[in-house]
């Protein structure tokens, strides 16, 4: 799947995943000899040589950017650089000593050892052998309640647990119609009104990114019938939904709506 | 950002490989800080001149862009890892002291002028109110924003380097008025000496970090805010500040809401004793930044008449070679007690090859000398330490 940022440093190429959960300091965090990351970066050892490395943000000492053309002349560049946010240094740093960076990366939407292609001119990350799927996740409300369903063992993914009223969007539809229409499909509800609609929200399951489309209606009655892709249903207060095993992500589209 | 049509032309490298990357830097730092445009500059200076900072890798990088790339702007250029005349006097290896000329060299070739102090304020770099300069080394470039008005961000050296040769630097940050303006304002009673207003910078800028302090109830002449401009950077990243009364513009400054934060003599003296780590110094060091022809004046009349310690450590006195050759009297008076060090000063020279413990004046450089020179570091007024002297 193609996850689209900013280009900050121009280049086009491929390598496997090496990702960092906290910001890094070029000086000190890397061993420019051996490319080998020190303990401050916290991923000991592991060797940044020709990897797409991926991290929040750079911090520490504008020698950093020095340190990035040091790694060059002892041939141990990365392949790219992959920020959620890019800073002066490390943007210094791969300008000069032609590292392919790109910026304002979900950096959650990666794992270790996934191979990506980076674009720095078009600023695009492609995540190779992992697809995107465009879905729409509707939480129903009656009275200070949420509905939520469990998942049946007939669909394909996330078995057994908590959810909203899901559905694929299917080509040439409107994410909205989707909505309307799965929740017809799943709960029988003819009337419910949109409320609002959330901002999109992605999620990476193994080979799998979750785009979701998140809607939030207003039910006028709690009368459901479930169709075969659940097995149950209640209406539960939302403080009420922290005692149930959610699908991943839910939690956070019921903030991103207001609930 | 928008380019212009000749902007675009030099991205796509029809000027040359160098002019290209240095395009290519501005467009990343102007994308990165969300600036419009670029903005003509009317002068640069560079920091990441020494060896000790830069290695083989910053070495390799100065020789390829000055294959082909001039800069634009009077440029000039900070402090390198030795003196140029004098290198071996001070410990330096043979192969440093190549690789560090090699680095001056590639910079000259360049166009730059290779002054080698984080004072070119004072020897001729010196913009004017208003204009838009892209300078490196923190405690230059906030003297020339908040004592000359001029306009600059906290470049890094390559960031000032590729605005030197385009001539022009992305419009974001403290080149827009908004970001100028105070957010603080700082009440402080201190002594009319220059280290006090040295760790009274530094303890601003370690309380307030980032901010645009407006300071009350202080009268620093130009070598108390040139020393107390360079403890704020360090300690606190500070770039612009204001003084009532003594910088440009600081009685048009609005003032009302913001927050007030009072600091005296008890805060000073506190900070002096937290700087200080080690008790016998093996080398005493002033000018950082580095010493203007009064400095070098008033010290030479406090040796004046006296005779070295035979107990005394070795002695730096570091300005830049212009004002040493400003000053013949009193080099030759201070040469008696120690060395007049010309192009580098205590934190950019490999200091830490010969020397374990400094003494200092500058409230920057004992928050630098211990993790960048490995020093355990005295901090002491020009007084108390000519009485090490002599």
């Amino acid at each position: 799947m193609m996850l689209h940022g900013r280009g900050i440093s121009k280049g086009l190429v491929e390598g496997e995943l090496l990702l960092l959960q906290q910001p890094f300091s070029f000086l000190g965090g890397v061993d420019p000899k051996s490319g080998l990351l020190s303990g401050s970066s916290g991923a000991e050892g592991q060797d940044i040589t020709d990897k797409a490395f991926a991290f929040p943000w750079g911090k520490g000492s504008t020698v950093g950017s020095y340190t990035i053309l040091q790694l060059r002349k002892e041939k141990r560049l990365p392949a790219a650089i992959i920020n959620h946010r890019a800073e002066t240094i490390v943007a210094t740093g791969a300008v000069m000593a032609d590292v392919p960076m790109v910026d304002r990366i979900d950096l959650s939407l990666l794992r270790n050892g996934d191979r990506v292609l980076v674009d720095g001119e078009k600023g695009t990350v492609d995540v190779l052998g992992v697809e995107g799927q465009s879905v729409v996740t509707s939480v129903l409300m009656n009275r200070g309640r949420v509905l939520v369903l469990k998942r049946s063992d007939k669909v394909s993914t996330c078995q057994r647990m908590w959810a909203g009223v899901s559905g694929y969007i299917e080509p040439g539809e409107e994410p909205r119609q989707t909505a309307v229409k799965e929740i017809i499909e799943e709960t029988a509800i003819n009337d419910a009104k949109l409320v609002r609609e959330g901002p999109l929200l992605t999620i990476r399951q193994k080979n799998t990114i979750w785009v979701i489309h998140p809607f939030l209606f207003d039910s006028p009655t709690d009368q459901v019938t479930i169709d075969w892709e659940h097995t149950e249903y209640q209406w539960v207060l939302p403080s009420q939904t922290d005692q149930l095993v959610l699908v991943p992500g839910f939690k956070r589209l019921l903030g991103d709506l207001g609930i | 950002m928008h380019l212009s049509r000749d902007e675009e032309r030099v991205l796509a490298g029809e000027q040359g490989p160098g002019m290209q990357r240095a395009m290519e830097l501005l467009v990343a730092l102007g994308r990165i800080y969300d600036a419009d445009r670029l903005i003509p500059i009317t002068s640069a200076h560079l920091s990441g001149v020494s060896f000790k900072t830069i290695g083989d890798g910053g070495l390799d990088f100065l020789e390829d862009m000055s294959k082909d790339a001039r800069v634009k702007v009077l440029t000039t250029l900070n402090p390198a890892g030795m003196d140029r005349s004098r290198w071996a006097e001070m410990g330096v290896e043979e192969s440093f002291a190549q690789k560090q000329m090699a680095i001056i060299n590639a910079y000259e070739r360049m166009g730059v002028t290779a002054n080698c102090t984080c004072t070119p304020y004072i020897t001729g770099n010196s913009p004017k109110p208003g204009e838009a300069v892209a300078w490196a080394e923190s405690s230059a470039l906030s003297f020339v924003n908040s004592i000359l008005g001029a306009r600059t961000n906290r470049e890094g050296g390559p960031g000032a380097l590729a605005a030197a040769i385009i001539g022009k630097t992305p419009n974001y940050g403290l080149h827009l008025q908004e970001n100028r303006r105070p957010t603080v304002v700082v009440e402080a009673e201190v002594l009319d000496e220059i280290t006090d207003y040295s760790l009274l910078g530094h303890v601003v800028g370690q309380k307030l970090g980032a901010a645009v302090p407006y300071f009350k109830g202080i009268r620093p002449d130009s070598n108390g805010l040139k020393i107390m401009a360079a403890a704020m950077a360090a300690s606190g990243s500070v770039a612009v500040f204001h003084v009532q009364g003594v910088t440009p513009n600081s009685l048009d400054q609005d003032l009302k809401g913001l927050e007030r934060v009072h600091f005296d003599h008890v805060d000073v003296k506190k900070a002096k004793e937290s700087l200080t780590t080690g008790k016998d110094p093996d080398l005493i060091a002033v000018g950082c930044p580095h010493l203007s022809q009064m400095e070098m004046k008033m010290l030479a009349s406090m040796l004046d008449g006296k005779r070295p310690r035979s107990d005394s450590p070795e002695v730096w006195f570091c300005t830049s070679r212009t004002v040493r050759t400003w000053c013949p009297k009193e080099t030759a008076a201070l040469e008696r007690f120690g060395k007049v060090v010309c192009d580098t000063c205590m934190i950019v020279a490999p200091i830490e090859s010969r020397h374990r413990c400094t003494a200092t004046n500058s409230a920057k450089a004992c928050n630098y000398l211990p993790s960048l020179c490995s020093q355990k570091v005295v901090c002491g007024s020009y007084a108390e330490l000519m009485e090490r002297i002599a």
